[in-house]
């Protein structure tokens, strides 16, 4: 409630002041610092015409009237400084927090939580697309920082929305649950778009008045685990959601036939209506928190039905043991490291005591160590405590030992596969990445690049090490790249390797990376961009037009504009050719929405991108990040294309399978140091 | 977003902001008050307008009671709020009416009330600006947002320049560039209009003056009002707003329509020809994927 800050009291300071002044300053200019006392100035009175008739400006001003005008504006400068005193010591921030939730003013209260929650989120956006702008050749256009920073801030929106929906916020009508009959799908079919809609593009085929899938009759039962197993697009995650309900209720899909959770109809109940027994564990957990620090986030479900704050925070103790995340309870939700933050969403989703847990990809992020223990996680809730644990997931192989149930969804349909041919068995694109439609082997060292010599390295790292606060996260790495090379760098989470390829991307300090015997920290925007591009993480941050095409065009001009010897190629024929299409063939992804692209079309579009300066090196961080195997080779067989442009590839990957399938070389990180050759005693 | 009861609560926004507005612009109204109750005028406008605010707060407070909705209006007024204050540093160049102009146009006249309101209180949060001002601010905010909801549609549908055509989807920029000028102006009139007599105090030429004439005490705003912001802030103001919306304008809208607010307007004028996803997204991110082989359903 009450603490001490400086700034709004120095801020109230300044304009009192400014206010006096003023006032002083109306008094000059409208003929009203005349009085007593000395003159200062014998300024003309200038009388007015017209409807101002009544009014004159200038005239003598003296320092009595001067003085007078001072001491007239005190009372409202004394004002503003009172109110400055209150701010100073008043946390306005804490009165709100408190109202949130309850009360007649609960939406704006909760908005205004939502919103302090949101800041350290949005200078990070920030920060990531100031960082991406640089990447993209010193693009600093408005639209190139506030659009993805825009667009950034909707998906949390959403993503915030949805996790507060299925934890009961705004219920009206909560429903009880039955414990013996989780979920039960009789004749289902689930789609999207509205069937007697005429939609623009019902050109291309009659695929939105058709359900995406169908005929589902599946029974999901107490103390089983079921993993939904299936490519990007096939309708995980809207099978997931269907039982959860933000399919129907959220996301605008279209269901048939009869779904029903705990005995509850689907169709009618919405998400808000079952959080009381339906748990959910959204795919990227980060944009799902929706308090500020850990406590209030596991209590969320409970502190939203009007339970009394005793037994709230109880109840999160409690959950917090059972996980083993207590240490975590008071720290804030954005300072968690990737597997703190999947344990404490579940966590979150258990507040309820859910009797069926539905829990989206939990493995994308994540590093072998923080894999076992999810896994291991949902296996006792399912087995131990008999709660019905439903898992999407494309990262099968993870699931062998703990699933009851595979479903697989192919061709529109759910095929129910027992324990014995799991997806990971069955399929043997499973093997090495799944890579059968990549091109069979790299190029030859030497055979590409114009800047690259044999005998020279074309890159050479000397001695690079990157600071973030206090951590040394690259510590005095030396490294040759030669031409050709395609390097995979590994590592487990907070290894340092993401730390190290935006070192090389953006080097803080001349005499640590040398591409072609040029100091990339010496280049201007444009020469570096030249020598070394950088696909970062969150690849997203760098798109920011309205279609494919204009975006390809932007990256052309931005070339021409640097004067760089760029690439002859245009970014919307490379684009295509990463794709394996031709341009006529591409030509609908062109017309499309960046956004709206699939998540491996996408990143191919950045790395065309990144490619039209023809950078010598092409860093591309974690590729195959959230995606199944089918975009993984495309993505695979993209790099292998990309390493035809660029002189050398550097790709940072958790994915053995991928890195192996590719890589000429592999680098591996741990703690800031990076040694050749793979990780010893990895998974 | 009308519902049963939606038309009290029309009637009670629509009378708030009236009544609002005669807070506003109490230093006019004075006059017809009984000489004893003049210098009560100020006093009951400053008491009226907080009130108010929290009335309407009130009112709306209900209906908006959706996931969807406290969401984006919590997101969306921290994006207003760090925008208004990266703002005070460059001069005045209040970016915030851009985001409070689109957001009104995608959700509704209802929403971007709330928004103008929230940005205030989370900026006034943020750098300790609370004061007596508060509650004007917040009105004017309020009502910039709720004017962008309530502009007309642009085109017949079915047109040539109808909703979701490329030249509807540029004259609605059009559209709201031009409001956005407009409320620019707007807004430093009226939040000068009620600080007026405090800016300027007595003894002047451009004084307030409680027992002159009403055409002598609107000569002597407008005097003032140039002077002080129509022809510096202001300008700066509408400039600042006009070439937001028309450079992050149509990919801003695209974005926010994408949200689908459930009683926001129908995105048939978003400018990417309808093809509006709303697939649940699998990979961090991901959009929608091919649909595959189209089948035919068992009960389409």
């Amino acid at each position: 409630m009450f603490r001490f800050r400086p700034a709004p009291l120095r801020a109230a300071a300044f304009l009192a002041v400014g206010f006096v002044l003023l006032r002083a300053g109306y008094r000059v200019l409208f003929a009203g610092a005349s009085g007593p006392g000395l003159l200062l100035l014998d300024l003309p009175r200038v009388p007015l015409a017209g409807p101002f008739s009544q009014v004159a400006l200038l005239g003598p001003v003296t320092a009595g009237g001067l003085a007078n005008a001072a001491l007239s504006a005190l009372p409202v400068a004394a004002l503003i400084l009172v109110f400055g005193v209150l701010n100073a010591v008043v946390d306005v921030s804490r009165l709100f927090a408190r109202g949130a939730g309850r009360g007649p003013l609960r939406t704006v209260s909760r908005a205004l939580v939502i919103a302090w929650a949101t800041f350290p989120a949005l200078l990070d956006s920030v920060r990531r697309v100031r960082v991406a702008g640089r990447l993209r050749g010193g693009e600093r256009s408005i639209p190139a920082l506030l659009v993805p920073v825009f667009e950034q801030t909707i998906e949390r929106a959403l993503a915030l929305a949805a996790s507060m929906e299925v934890r009961g916020f705004a219920a009206a009508h909560v429903v009880d649950g039955a414990c013996e009959r989780p979920a039960v799908m009789t004749d289902a079919a689930l789609g999207f778009g509205d069937p007697r809609e005429d939609g623009p593009d019902a050109g291309h085929g009659d695929g939105r008045r058709d359900w995406h899938l169908a005929a589902l009759n599946l029974e999901f039962e107490p103390g089983t685990l079921t993993v939904i197993a299936g490519a990007t697009g096939s309708g995980k995650t809207s099978l997931l959601h269907s039982l959860s309900g933000l399919f129907q209720h959220f996301f605008e899909g279209r269901q048939a036939g009869r779904i029903t959770v705990g005995g509850a109809d689907r169709a009618g109940t919405p998400p808000r209506d079952t959080a009381g027994f339906v748990g959910v564990v959204s795919q990227n957990v980060r944009l799902s928190f929706v308090a500020e620090n850990v406590r209030d986030e596991v209590g969320f479900a409970l502190a939203v039905r009007g339970v009394a704050a005793v037994i709230v925070d109880q109840r999160a103790r409690e959950i917090a043991g059972r996980l083993g995340i207590e240490h975590l309870l008071d720290r804030q939700v954005h300072a968690l490291s990737a597997g703190e933050a999947s344990l404490v969403a579940i966590g979150a989703a258990l507040a309820s005591r859910p009797i069926l847990l539905l829990v989206d990809e939990p493995l994308a992020d994540l590093d072998a160590a923080a894999r076992v223990r999810v896994c291991g996680l949902l296996e006792r809730l399912a087995h131990e405590s008999g709660v019905c644990v439903v898992v999407a997931e494309h990262n099968t192989r993870e699931w062998a030992g703990a699933a009851d149930a595979w479903l697989e969804l192919r061709g529109n349909r759910a095929h129910r596969l027992r324990a014995g041919d799991a997806p990971g068995s069955a399929h043997p694109a499973d093997g090495p990445a799944g890579l059968a439609t990549a091109p069979p082997t790299p190029v030859a060292p030497g055979t590409t690049g114009t800047t690259g010599t044999t005998g020279t390295p074309l890159a050479s790292i000397r001695r690079l090490s990157m600071r973030r606060g206090a951590d040394l996260v690259v510590h005095e790495v030396s490294l040759e790249i030669a031409a050709g090379e395609i390097i995979a760098l590994e590592g487990p989470n907070g290894a340092g390797k993401s730390s190290l390829l935006g070192a090389l991307a953006l080097p803080a300090a001349r005499g640590t990376v040398f591409v072609s015997g040029r100091d990339v920290a010496a280049l201007r925007p444009g020469e570096r961009r030249a020598a070394v591009a950088l696909v970062p993480e969150h690849a997203d941050d760098l798109l920011f037009s309205t279609t494919v095409a204009e975006e390809c065009r932007r990256a052309d001009r931005a070339v021409r504009r640097s004067e760089a010897a760029g690439a002859a190629q245009p970014a919307a024929d490379r684009f295509a050719g990463l794709l394996g299409l031709d341009l006529a063939s591409a030509g609908h992804l062109l017309r499309r929405h960046p956004r709206d692209l699939s998540a491996g079309e996408r990143l191919c579009l950045v790395i065309a991108i990144q490619l039209a300066a023809a950078p010598s090196l092409l860093l591309v961080d974690e590729p195959t990040r959230g995606l199944d195997l089918e975009a993984r080779a495309l993505v695979g067989a993209a790099l292998l294309r990309a390493g035809r442009t660029a002189s050398a590839v550097v790709f940072a990957t958790h994915d053995r399978d991928f890195a192996r399938a590719l890589a000429t070389r592999t680098i591996s990180m741990q703690a800031g140091r990076a040694a050749n050759g793979p990780l010893v005693g990895a998974p | 977003m009308i519902r049963a009861g939606g038309r009290w609560t029309a009637g009670i926004l629509v009378g708030g902001s009236i009544l609002a507005a005669a807070g506003f612009a109490w230093p006019l109204f004075a006059a017809a008050v009984p000489k004893d109750a003049q210098a009560a005028v100020p006093i009951v406008a400053f008491a009226l307008v907080p009130a108010l605010v929290v009335a309407l707060a009130l009112t709306l407070d209900r209906e908006m009671y959706t996931a969807k909705t406290v969401a984006l209006l919590g997101v969306l007024s921290a994006v207003g709020a760090a925008v208004r204050i990266a703002g005070t540093g460059v001069g005045g160049v209040e970016a915030v009416f851009v985001l409070l102009v689109l957001a009104g146009r995608a959700y509704g006249a209802r929403f971007g009330f709330l928004l103008g309101l929230l940005t205030i209180a989370v900026s006034s949060m943020l750098w300790g600006g609370f004061g007596p001002w508060t509650p004007f601010q917040m009105f004017a905010c309020g009502w910039v947002g709720a004017g962008a909801g309530l502009l007309p549609q642009v085109g017949r549908t079915g047109t040539r320049a109808g909703p979701g055509s490329r030249l509807g989807a540029r004259l609605e920029i059009a559209l709201l560039a031009g409001y956005g000028i407009a409320a620019s102006y707007l807004f430093g009139l009226v939040m000068n209009l009620w600080f007026w007599p405090f800016a300027v105090g007595g003894g002047t030429g451009i004084s307030y003056a409680a027992d002159a004439p009403l055409g002598e005490n609107v000569a002597s705003f407008t005097l003032y009002t140039l002077v002080t912001s129509t022809l510096t802030w202001d300008t700066v103001r509408a400039v600042t707003t006009f070439a937001g919306i028309v450079l992050v304008g149509p990919a801003a809208l695209s974005a926010l329509r994408r949200a689908r607010l459930p009683g926001a307007r129908p995105r048939s004028t978003s400018p990417r020809g309808g093809g509006t996803r709303t697939h649940p997204s699998t990979a961090p991110g991901a959009a929608a994927a091919p649909r595959t082989g189209p089948r035919p359903s068992a009960r389409a």
